[in-house]
């Protein structure tokens, strides 16, 4: 391990987990690893949450049951203003589903009030029904469409905050703006899941780089790697579901 | 004469799809109850003995099928849905097709596989006598939402089946607490087999206290002797156990002693089989023929199904992590050299989510006898992008399981594992069968 390696911190992967969320984790390792540059991958997890985010390049939360979640919460208010902190000096944080609506004030479900980590003005109350199924998003961040999966009940409103993309197809933040996810800074919360980054190779090279720049600000830019694969997966999807709007 | 009416269309129903070549259908029973909606009730009311329901996410069919096949042969007779359409659609079918033109049918036992999340609604017009629940894995995320809400839904079930008796497997610490303050006894394992590695574990929390708990050996998922070292929850007292569990061969184990000897393949069937067991002892039937009953038995398609395609190939359903860590620990103890093609479908009863193929250890697959690996199904882009993770080279990616068969039939391997989604398991077979039967009549493939 030297300078020049990626530190990437999963935060409770022993407790948010629902969703494939450690093929996010491979996808950042692998594509760092392809180009030559190390990364080391530490935990932070309900028995050991020892560890010290500022020494994070990426920050990792995924998504869990509404259960896990509440337990997850009051974890995570420990390490509030660490978070903060991390978060508004540029610091890479990726949040997905639970771990998203985390970010914000708090997460009204239908029988309790969860305290959210308030890094960002947002919040979030459960709906009746859950939102499921297949999506689409455009980004300003990129040409190639997202693709992914969402399953959530919560209804995240972002206020003025730049969305992380206009949803082409499914639900998306509320199921009825029109726009899927948030960016704030280096902050990117968003329902999909999937897991997100491994078909969306654009996206999880937008969250490298972000990371990269932030450690050497001469950083070149990412080398490009054979996603041949990883274009096939994204661009059936985008066919399959959204045809006519790519 | 509604009831009469509704039987009747359903039969026809029934023969509809015998002819368009349907193999498994809820559709018969799903019209059947537009037309009666208590038919489930009145037609159940027929059942003289009593009614055995099986509940769990893994293992439900053969279970439920072995369970009915040992009642057959201790001279009952049943009523069965034993193609696996578990649903209030499924069993209708079940009842209807047993029925006679008069609407009635004899049977001593009613023996059904019931999906978790539609017992509640099945109970509401039958009441079980005997229930197992198998296991509880994360499975089908987008239809059932987190397993909580599953574990909600059965515990409700149960609930509404007032005095009925639970087989329960004891090494599940999700399934164990369903016997808390009721009639109850349980199966497991009681000896360390597989190797203890570090998979997803759905059931990691203490389900009484939600702290993690701990556990002496496990066998898979979150299957072993568990305990909670903060609140003391721990496995409970083992009804019926196996030990001296053998997997070089055959399959062999003592269940309370008693010696088993099967020609299965999959640690899996040994609680399978321990389910069938208990129940049959529960219920007072002699097991002295067990062995012999479990030669007999005929799996339903898929389940580690052999077809000779001038090499052995083997058709294994798997629809989630679990289940599928359990196949691809099957096809590594398989020390031949050998093809794999795993087909993935997200057609409504697969789940339309396929994030679960993360939670799978697909990484065991590569070792040095693998000869070809094939991704295929709806989502084999997705399939062959997993396997891209875990660095398994040359990948070979199928539009068509034909093609993607008649390739295996041309490698150096001595063994294909074929392992598919619910979806792409019928289809699958077909594609096997045709070919088998093309090469009998000395086609030129």
């Amino acid at each position: 391990m030297n300078e020049n390696t990626v530190q990437i911190i999963h935060l409770y992967p022993d407790l948010l987990n629902l969703y494939g969320d450690k093929g996010n984790i491979a996808c950042m390792v692998k594509r760092l690893n392809w180009r030559g540059i190390q990364t080391n991958v530490q935990l932070c997890t309900n028995q050991d949450h020892s560890i010290d985010l500022s020494s994070a390049d990426i920050i990792f939360v995924g998504g869990g049951s509404d259960r896990e979640q509440a337990l997850v919460c009051s974890l995570l208010l420990k390490k509030k203003e660490e978070l903060i902190r991390y978060v508004e000096n540029d610091g890479v944080l990726v949040a997905v589903c639970g771990g998203y609506q985390l970010l914000g004030k708090y997460y009204q479900t239908a029988s309790e009030k969860i305290e959210g980590l308030g890094l960002l003005d947002i919040y979030t109350d459960a709906g009746k029904d859950r939102l499921i199924g297949n999506v689409v998003l455009q980004s300003s961040l990129f040409d190639q469409p997202i693709a992914g999966f969402e399953n959530h009940a919560g209804r995240t409103e972002i206020g003025d905050y730049t969305p992380l993309g206009k949803v082409l197809y499914g639900h998306g933040n509320n199921g009825t703006s029109g726009f899927e996810g948030v960016i704030y800074k280096n902050v990117i919360g968003t329902y999909l899941h999937g897991p997100l980054l491994p078909k969306n190779p654009k996206l999880c090279d937008y969250i490298l780089s972000c990371a990269l720049k932030r450690k050497d600000a001469n950083f070149p830019g990412l080398k490009p790697i054979d996603d041949t694969l990883e274009n096939q997966a994204n661009t059936y999807i985008v066919n399959r579901f959204a045809p006519e709007k790519k | 004469m509604r009831k009469l009416l509704a039987v009747w269309i359903a039969k026809l129903a029934i023969i509809a799809g015998k002819v368009v070549g349907k193999k498994s259908s809820s559709t018969p029973g799903a019209i059947a109850l537009k037309i009666c909606p208590d038919l489930i009730r009145r037609l159940s009311s027929n059942v003289t003995q009593g009614i055995i329901v099986t509940c769990g996410t893994n293992g439900k069919t053969t279970t439920n099928n072995l369970l009915n096949s040992a009642l057959q042969k201790s001279g009952y007779s049943t009523v069965c849905n034993s193609l696996g359409a578990n649903m209030m659609g499924g069993i209708a079918t079940a009842f209807a097709d047993a029925c006679n033109l008069a609407g009635k049918f004899q049977a001593d036992w009613a023996v059904l596989e019931i999906d978790e999340a539609s017992a509640r609604r099945v109970f509401a017009y039958l009441t079980p006598d005997y229930m197992i629940i198998t296991n509880l894995f994360r499975d089908q995320l987008d239809r059932y939402g987190e397993i909580d809400i599953t574990m909600d839904l059965l515990r409700e079930a149960i609930n509404m089946a007032g005095n009925v008796k639970l087989i329960l497997n004891g090494d599940d610490p999700l399934t164990a607490q369903f016997g808390e303050g009721k009639k109850a006894w349980y199966y497991g394992i009681s000896e360390q087999v597989l190797p203890q590695i570090d998979e997803t574990k759905e059931g990691r929390f203490c389900a009484k206290c939600g702290m993690e708990q701990e556990y002496h050996f496990f066998h898979y998922s979150q299957l072993g002797d568990y305990y909670c070292p903060h609140c003391g929850n721990r496995r409970p007292h083992i009804d019926f156990e196996a030990k001296n569990v053998n997997l070089s061969d055959s399959m062999k184990f003592t269940i309370n002693g008693t010696p088993v000897d099967v020609n299965y393949r999959g640690f899996y069937n040994i609680y399978n089989i321990l389910a069938v067991y208990s129940t049959l002892s529960v219920m007072g039937i002699p097991t002295d023929k067990f062995n012999q009953l479990l030669r007999d038995y005929k799996p339903q398609i898929g389940r580690m199904e052999q077809i000779n395609l001038g090499k052995p190939f083997i058709l294994n359903l798997a629809k989630n992590p679990a289940g599928f860590n359990q196949a691809i620990q099957t096809v590594m103890l398989d020390k031949r050299k050998k093809d794999v093609i795993v087909a993935i479908n997200d057609l409504a009863n697969d789940g339309r989510d396929v994030s679960w193929l993360w939670d799978v250890d697909f990484e065991k697959l590569s070792d040095e006898n693998l000869c070809s690996l094939t991704a295929a199904g709806i989502r084999r882009y997705d399939m062959a992008l997993r396997f891209k993770y875990e660095d398994i080279q040359n990948v070979r990616i199928a539009s068509n399981m034909r093609d993607a068969l008649l390739d295996c039939m041309n490698t150096n391997a001595e063994v294909c594992y074929v392992l598919v989604n619910y979806t792409a398991l019928y289809p699958t077979q077909t594609a096997m069968l045709e070919l088998q039967k093309e090469q009998k009549a000395g086609g030129n493939i």
